[in-house]
């Protein structure tokens, strides 16, 4: 008599920690891919910049609503004696990445991922409009605050967004594509 | 380990953050010394002679040669940047209860060795690519790259993939840990009356 080979269950502890792993492959790939891409400089040019740009005309329109009396130039924003220049880093990009590429690499699918990328994409950036528009104020009416707001305080608490939305967004896919993570 | 609910996983994380964020304040200055050591032992370990001296001081890591002139100013190199992502980390190993210290220490004693590495690509990639004639007399094209990739690549997502990198595996640990509910006859509830 012939032992038949049967294929691991999908609920064996061994197979989700492999196909975890395999999660954090995919994710780890495709983070260093989107990085390499956004760097190029055809794309930084073409992209970023403008897009950079654009979250610096509606900070501006934020901070005229709080009668900042803010003018903007390409990526710069600027009032009275103070200015910022919006940087790469501080345009809710590598936070939209790392989202990304946890969701692509997320075993879903292609229409939950694509609602996924667009709802975390305009939540990522609308918390990141909050992050410049606050560091700006911080920056012209409290500076000695504004180097520890934004290295430590904004970045993390941005970051840390954009993972509990994946989080929250993995959590409610099928549980047979949670089980493949 | 159970997962929380959105609200809770919120509080959770708001709480682990801010905890970290006390620790992070309290403790930057003797981790950075502690980084800028280690990373100094593994750059003195490649280089012949070995002539790299880090000194942690005043939230930089100043990164001196000793064959640099005396009189030359010594780069620094911010030190915030490279470990504030501790208080992600914390705050992502607050979202789960109970938190088991062996795995929270793994994950401190892996995010160690990622500040390390990073600190050795940050230095290399001065040495490349920030030093003028002596940069290209000392490293080719290729090396360069590399350097300064590896250092790019820690600044624009290694430094915000790394806590989450290093907390998925160790969470998920958990979860495969728990052992599956046994199958079998539902037992009645015994009938009183």
């Amino acid at each position: 008599m012939k032992e038949k080979n049967v294929p691991p269950a999908a609920d064996d502890p061994a197979v989700r920690r492999r196909r975890s792993y395999a999660f954090l492959a995919r994710f780890l790939l495709l983070l260093v891919g989107f990085a390499l891409l956004v760097s190029w400089n055809p794309v930084n040019d073409a992209v970023i910049v403008p897009f950079t740009a654009g979250v610096a005309r509606a900070s501006a329109l934020a901070l005229n609503v709080l009668s900042e009396n803010v003018t903007v130039a390409g990526t710069e924003l600027r009032s009275g004696s103070f200015g910022v220049d919006i940087e790469n880093g501080c345009n809710g990009v590598e936070t939209a990445l790392l989202f990304g590429a946890a969701v692509l690499a997320f075993p879903a699918s292609w229409k939950a991922r694509l609602t996924g990328l667009v709802l975390g994409f305009l939540g990522i950036q609308a918390l990141n409009l909050v992050r410049v528009v606050s560091l700006f104020w911080i920056g012209k009416h409290r500076p000695a605050l504004f180097s520890a707001a934004h290295t430590v305080l904004w970045q993390s608490v941005v970051v840390l967004a954009g993972v509990l939305l994946f989080l929250l967004w993995a959590s409610r896919q099928k549980p047979a594509a949670r089980a493949e993570a | 380990m159970s997962w929380p609910s959105p609200g809770r996983a919120i509080l959770r994380a708001a709480v682990g953050f801010l905890g970290g964020l006390a620790l992070w304040f309290a403790l930057s200055a003797p981790y950075e010394r502690l980084v800028a050591g280690a990373a100094e032992i593994v750059l003195r370990t490649a280089e012949r002679p070995a002539v790299t001296r880090l000194v942690a001081r005043g939230g930089e890591i100043l990164v001196d040669r000793s064959d640099f002139p005396p009189a030359a100013p010594r780069p620094g190199l911010p030190a915030a940047d490279l470990h504030f992502n501790f208080v992600i980390l914390t705050a992502l190993f607050a979202l789960a209860t109970p938190l088991r210290a062996g795995r929270a220490a793994l994950a401190l004693g892996l995010l160690f060795a990622v500040h390390v590495a990073a600190l050795c690509c940050q230095v290399e990639s001065l040495y490349a690519t920030r030093l003028g004639p002596w940069s290209e007399a000392n490293y080719g094209v290729f090396a360069r790259n590399v350097w300064a990739a590896a250092f790019h690549f820690y600044q624009i997502a290694g430094r915000f993939a790394a806590p989450f990198a290093i907390w998925w595996p160790l969470a998920l640990w958990d979860r495969t840990d728990e052992k599956p509910a046994q199958k079998g006859p539902a037992r009645r509830k015994k009938r009183r009356g």
